[in-house]
């Protein structure tokens, strides 16, 4: 049995103690390194009132490596393809030990707020991003009211 | 604070920092594994987790950074302050994984004697739990082999015991045959002897007065034919001539002819034997003979002939004695080095121990023949019995240096002991274990009832299914690459297009699927099932065959027969110091409950109420799970030894006593029943009865068949009837007849004791047939009571006991004797009575005197009852005492000087004093408590030697009783021992769950309790005391309850269960009685003391966890001096507390230590009659002795197996003779100083 890393246990313990606003992550009764994570869509957002749930994994070698995170809801945005992978820099390159996971999820979380067409993961929605941010916002409004909302 | 805290902890592991290292970016990090796991090996470059700033690792790798001193500082400051425990795993050093190689925190695993990190072991830990698992249904398929020999056994004992008792009749009938035979015909031939003699006398007179008659006619015709032939005077006529001459022819004829017939008279009569005298006697001596039939035959058929016992025996026992032959051969290995015997069974480790990695070559269970045995036992049918038992393994002897606290200290990093099974219940036979019995095991099982902890090592519970990964699972690796995948696309898609889409799109949908079973299992497990198969194999070679030597071991068991020496002077010195308890208690129940009450008011409700043992936090915290509990340490630390002097010697009464306690129990009964019919017997008849008896002490009394009764009462009913008529009036006799004397002792006449003794001894010679087993006591018995019978007759003290044994029909009688000390025998009767819970029906009406205040008795509960006999009544009986009571003082100081005359050593002055009493209420002449006091000052002042003396000599061991064993007189850990009102030593068998008593000279008597939590079971039993009225008071420890047995050890009551509250308990330790009766109990992981009624019902406690003044931390043994002084050993706190009866602290004394008067964890403690305190400085394997305001007196004793030599103290008592007994736990014996 590979006890738990302390860090997890710690890092867990303090998301159920002290849960971020608008994120809840609650590890899987079977894995304690897999986390059932919901963020709510930033204020003054195209995401706004929606329910975003994620699945978040802590690999082995946590956290010495990155979580890994997806999005389970469909949502539209730039740096977050069909898939829910998203293109984050802390969870690849950046990663720091540093990190944890309330501030991964808070990094999500302001993703949302500022999408990143720069740096696409979904092109298609990049590029409508970049050239008619408006729709786009539109689509993401309906994405959200369509796949976050309604359950 | 919350700042303060987060300043000192690292980013990474989001711990305590641990070594922190500090990296040129000012930035820290603990060494390991934070840092290291940060290393960039290719560039050898550490990327900072906080400012990504890169730095150049140094040549020697990251330790190379500098500490961060001053965190380091903060650190323990911080600790300093919020007093919190050091880091598990601060110190270790991470190195790889024997098994998997990986990096990690690697610990022992006894399973491959590797270090191994936890996810290993885990995976080990489960194969084990498997295999055990799988064992134990073997185990379970196979145990009803040994419930089949069970059920044998208790048939075959039920056999025997017809058998026995069917010979042992036959016996008695051949003796009366024999007997008979032998009277009618002496009478016979003596009535005839008688007849020739009076016919041969009446013709040899006859014959001698005709002798006479002719001599004297004769003789005149003679003087006259003298006188007138020779004178020539004309007195004759012619024919007057002419007849005298014929006459004197006549007579001249008669005398020639005249012829005695010696020989018709000279006859001899001689005894004319039909047989040589001499081979007579020796068939008459060996008329029979105990023959045991042959093994195959069953015990019991045989009853109708006298066959003789050799092989039978021996072979009933066989299984027994081949185990114990085991043990002894294991013990002398161990003996041979010095060492522990106690744990064979894994190689001498405790349960759970970590074995030595270098020394220990066989699997985790250290004796790998074991289990393999069950588990081979089908496959090898052929197997001697000897594979039934375990084998000792020579190779795991080594791992004993483990025992020794040194190395375990020294050691503790490489060993662990989770389970100590020091006080478990082992198999007598096999010396397996029992689990559940090991504290550890029960309290992982408490912990996992409460869902604390997992559960560790429970053959019996199927395993936890705790299968884990143990490689990352998949969902992570993939997603590695999926992450490759991504920044793949986003390579592509920044080279534009939207067409791979497809090729992302069909991979992720599979990666879904799979990780949503977050943790796969199959692999590891079918990994573990290799493993335990290897391990298996592993196993079954290292099986060595038991060494076949044997062992003496039996040389210290038959120091046990020694001091039948008895003397009979010192008799009486041991007669009850019960006694001397009333005077310590000068309230009455009411002024005890309102005192106990307010007590119970006053008293603090604080309690540690954790049941987890207290080095518990420690051990989680600070060891983890590397070094084992305190509890266990402080019993293992206990080593070291000495001796000392002192010569006394026990006396038989113990087993006189016992017999009549027992007597009295089983003889009241039907005693009473018959009692209306008895009474009638009057006085005068009763009298000519003894003296019958005392003037044909040759004639066969089947009268007491008591004797018989008193060992098995069961077949006293069936012996006896052939014999009643005979017996009962007698009895009767004796009873009315006490009673009567008891009631007006100075009535009776001074012939009578000597009746008494007289009839006594005629009895005890008429028992002797009947009581086999009993004849050694009865021969001492006899002896002292013919010298008692003498020493009566000078009025001496002497004789104190001495009528006790007529009594001995009579059970209130022998309780007045037995030291209720100071209140007139009559109420003591009334109060016996009660006390053995009789309906109030009158046992003697001639007593009148007591039995109002007997009827007022009976309405109250018997303590009540007891106190009100013992104080309300005394004033009246007061005024009948006085007169009596005053010639006491001669008598006892007389009694005081002869005994220092005989050089024995003056007890305590209120021993003195008591067995005065003892010796007065059996005459009927009670002493008053003025008159007691008055003698103690006279015995003092003519003693002038004091107890002080006495202990200062001590050191040498008087003698020692048992061995390791389940038998009787064996003992597997004994704990408790305590001092029966009689001088019995009992002794709390604690790993054979069963209380053994043995009489003062430590002759086993008689055992009670089996394993188990119902009632009169024992588990683990520690604590023993004795009442006053014999009851047993046992602890018994892991059912958390307290039990009280009769005198006889048959069950009474229990209260009890495990708790903090009043009157629960936390594992009972120590347990004790003052005079009142209060049963104070050690409660020890509750960290108090409580007191009971005697029939239970709680009055108080005192006591919390703690160090300071009043507190305790796990209080194991306590006694009540007869001033009512409460000693406690508070052994964590290495210190003896004495409090009053408030649980008030009037002094403690000792620290740690092993200097004099230090202590490391006492335990027993036992106060004389005088207030010496007697400490079992368990730690440092020794006694120690302090005088009554606890300065230090003497010590003695120290590690070892020799004589005076302890390993691992417990309970300690000392006997009114100023004996301490002591209580040798892993030598398995009580040694008498």
């Amino acid at each position: 049995m590979a006890s738990l890393p302390r860090r997890i246990i710690k890092e867990t313990q303090r998301l159920m103690q002290e849960p971020v606003p608008g994120i809840s992550a609650v590890p899987d009764d079977s894995n304690a390194r897999y986390f059932h994570v919901i963020v709510t869509g930033p204020e003054d957002s195209p995401f706004e009132g929606g329910l975003f749930k994620l699945e978040l994994f802590l690999p082995e070698d946590y956290p010495m490596s990155a979580p890994k995170v997806r999005f389970i809801t469909k949502i539209y945005h730039p740096n977050i393809d069909r898939l829910g992978r998203i293109c984050l820099d802390i969870l690849k390159d950046k990663w720091s030990p540093a990190l944890q996971i309330r501030t991964v999820l808070l990094s999500i979380q302001a993703l949302l707020s500022a999408p990143n067409p720069d740096d696409p993961l979904a092109n298609d929605v990049a590029e409508l991003w970049k050239v008619n941010e408006s729709e786009a916002i539109r689509n993401a409004k309906e994405w959200t009211r369509r796949y976050a909302m309604d359950n | 604070m919350e700042q303060f805290e987060q300043l000192l902890t690292c980013a990474i592991c989001l711990d305590r920092y641990r070594n922190p290292k500090l990296l040129p970016c000012q930035h820290s990090f603990c060494m390991e594994p934070c840092l290291e796991g940060l290393v960039d090996y290719v560039r050898r470059q550490v990327k900072c987790p906080e400012c990504r700033a890169e730095h150049r690792i140094p040549y020697n790798g990251v330790q190379g950074f500098p500490t961060n001193v001053t965190l380091q500082r903060f650190l323990e400051l911080h600790i300093e302050i919020t007093g919190e425990l050091p880091d598990p795993t601060s110190g270790q050093i991470m190195e790889r994984c024997n098994v998997c190689s990986e990096k990690a925190y690697c610990s022992f695993c006894s399973h491959c004697d590797k270090k191994i990190c936890e996810e290993c072991k885990g995976a080990h830990m489960e194969i084990l739990r498997r295999e055990i698992s799988r064992i134990n249904n073997q185990i379970r398929r196979g145990i009803h082999r040994l419930q089949d020999t069970l059920a044998l056994v208790e048939k075959n004992s039920q056999n025997i015991q017809t058998n026995c008792l069917s010979v042992g009749e036959e016996v008695e009938e051949i003796y009366r045959r024999l007997n008979k035979a032998l009277k009618d015909r002496t009478e016979y031939l003596r009535g005839e002897l008688d007849r020739y003699l009076s016919t041969e006398l009446r013709s040899l007179t006859t014959l001698k007065e005709n002798l006479e008659q002719e001599i004297s006619n004769i003789l005149s015709n003679c003087d006259l034919a003298d006188k007138h032939m020779n004178e020539n005077v004309d007195i004759w006529d012619d024919c007057e001539l002419m007849d005298a001459k014929e006459i004197f022819l006549k007579t001249v004829e008669f005398i020639r002819n005249f012829e005695y017939e010696n020989s018709d008279y000279s006859r001899k009569v001689r005894l004319v034997l039909a047989h040589d005298p001499n081979q007579l006697v020796l068939h008459v001596a060996g008329f029979g003979d105990l023959n045991i039939t042959n093994a195959n035959s069953v015990f019991g058929q045989s009853s109708s002939l006298l066959q003789p016992p050799g092989p039978g025996l021996m072979r009933s026992k066989s299984d027994h004695r081949l185990a114990s032959q085991f043990r002894q051969q294991e013990e002398r290995g161990y003996g041979e080095r010095g060492y522990g015997d106690d744990d064979q069974m894994l190689g001498g480790r405790k349960f759970g121990d970590r074995s030595k990695p270098t020394a220990e070559t066989t699997s985790r269970y250290g004796r790998s023949g074991d289990y393999g045995d069950d588990y081979d036992h089908d496959t090898r049918p052929a197997r001697s019995k000897y594979s039934r038992f375990r084998r000792h393994q020579t190779t795991e002897n080594d791992s004993d240096s483990e025992q020794t606290p040194r190395v375990r200290f020294h050691e503790n990093k490489e060993r662990e002991r989770p389970l100590d099974t020091e006080d478990v219940t082992r198999g007598p036979l096999s010396g397996i274990t029992r689990l559940a019995d090991s504290p550890r095991v029960m309290q992982k099982m408490q912990d996992c009832e409460s869902g604390k902890t997992k559960k560790k090592e429970e053959p019996p519970k199927p395993p936890e299914p705790k299968v884990v990964p143990k490689r990352p699972p998949p969902p992570a690796v993939r997603q590695v690459s999926e992450e490759d995948e991504i920044s793949r696309i986003k390579k592509q898609n920044k080279g534009a297009s939207t067409s791979t889409e497809t090729v992302t799109e069909t991979r992720p949908v599979i990666e879904e699927r799979q990780r949503k079973t977050p943790a796969p299992e199959a692999a590891s497990s079918t990994e573990e099932s290799e493993e335990s198969v290897s391990v298996q194999q592993r196993k079954t070679p290292t099986k060595t065959p038991a060494p076949t030597t044997r062992r003496p071991s039996d040389a210290s068991h038959k120091k046990t027969t020694r001091s039948a020496s008895s003397d009979s002077s010192s008799t009486e010195s041991s007669t009850s110091s019960s006694a001397i308890r009333t005077t310590g208690a000068p309230f009455t129940t009411e002024e005890v409950k309102k005192k106990i009450l307010s007590r119970v008011e006053t008293t603090p409700p604080s309690r540690n109420a954790s049941s987890s043992p207290q080095a518990k936090p420690f051990q989680s915290r600070f060891l983890q799970n590397k070094t084992a509990p305190t509890p266990p340490k402080d019993e293992e630390i206990e080593t070291s030894s000495e001796e000392e002097t002192e010569t006394e010697e026990e006396t038989d009464e113990e087993t006189e006593k016992t017999d009549n306690k027992e007597l009295a129990k089983t003889d009241i009964g039907p005693l009473l029943a018959r009692s209306a019919n008895a009474r009638d017997n009057s006085v005068e008849n009763i009298r000519r009865r003894s003296r019958e008896e005392a003037d044909s002490p040759s004639r066969n009394r089947y009268t007491s068949p008591r004797e018989k009764e008193k060992e098995e009462p069961f077949k006293y009913s069936r012996s006896r009837t052939s014999t009643v008529a005979e017996e009962e009036p007698t009895r009767y006799g004796y009873t009315s007849r006490f009673l009567n004397k008891s009631k007006s002792s100075a009535a009776i006449p001074p012939e009578e004791d000597d009746y008494t003794s007289r009839y006594s001894t005629a009895d005890d010679d008429s028992k002797y047939p009947t009581s086999r087993s009993r004849y050694m006591a009865m021969k001492d018995r006899r002896q002292r009571l013919a010298r008692s019978r003498s020493s009566q007759q000078f009025g001496d003290e002497d004789e104190s006991e001495e009528p006790i044994s007529p009594t001995s029909s009579n059970p209130s009688a022998y309780l007045a004797s037995r030291g209720y000390g100071s209140s007139s025998s009559a109420h003591d009767l009334a109060r016996s009575r009660s006390s053995h819970a009789l309906k109030s029906r009158d046992n003697s009406p001639d007593r009148s005197a007591s039995s109002a205040a007997e009827k007022d008795g009976a309405a109250l509960s018997s303590w009540a009852r007891y106190l009100k006999n013992k104080y309300g009544n005394r004033s009246g009986a007061k005024d009948k005492d006085v007169a009596s009571g005053v010639s006491t003082p001669s008598a006892s100081s007389s009694g005081a000087a002869r005994r220092l005359s005989l050089g024995l050593p003056l007890r305590s002055s209120t021993e003195l004093a008591s067995s005065d009493d003892d010796s007065k209420n059996t005459q009927g002449s009670p002493t008053t408590p003025t008159a007691a006091t008055a003698v103690v000052g006279i015995a003092q002042a003519v003693a002038g030697t004091t107890p002080r003396g006495q202990y200062l000599q001590k050191c040498q061991q008087l003698f020692q009783i048992g061995s390791r064993g389940s038998e009787a007189g064996c003992f597997t850990w004994p704990r408790g021992v305590a001092v029966g009102p009689d001088n019995t030593i009992v002794v709390a068998d604690s790993s054979n769950h069963r209380v053994q008593v043995f009489d003062a000279n430590g002759r086993f008597l008689k055992e009670f309790g089996q394993y188990g939590n119902k009632e009169g079971e024992f588990d683990c039993l520690a604590g023993v005391a004795v009442n006053r009225i014999g009851q047993y008071i046992i602890a018994d420890r892991y059912n958390h309850r307290i039990q009280v047995f009769d005198p006889s050890g048959r069950f009474l009551r229990a209260f009890g269960s495990q708790g903090t509250a009043d009157g629960r308990f936390n594992y009972p330790w120590g347990i004790t009685t003052d005079a009142l009766g209060f049963i104070y109990v050690c409660d020890k992981e509750n960290h108090r003391v409580q007191v009971f009624q005697s029939d239970g019902t709680f009055v108080g406690k005192f006591g919390s966890m703690g160090n300071k003044e009043g507190q305790l931390e796990h209080p194991h043994y306590i006694a009540v001096s007869s001033t009512n002084r409460v000693v406690v050993s508070d052994s964590n706190n290495h210190r003896i507390q004495i409090f009053d009866v408030n649980g008030k602290v009037l002094t403690s004394f000792g620290s740690e230590g092993s200097a004099e008067g230090q202590f490391k964890f006492p335990r027993g403690v036992a106060v004389d009659d005088q207030g010496y305190i007697c400490v079992a400085d368990s730690g440092n394997n020794r006694i120690q002795i302090f005088s009554p305001d606890g300065t230090f007196l003497r010590a003695f004793g120290c590690w070892g197996i020799g004589k005076g030599e302890f390993k691992g103290l417990e309970g300690v008592a000392m006997t009114s003779n100023g004996h301490i007994l002591v209580c040798d736990r892993e030598n398995h014996r009580i040694q008498v100083f």
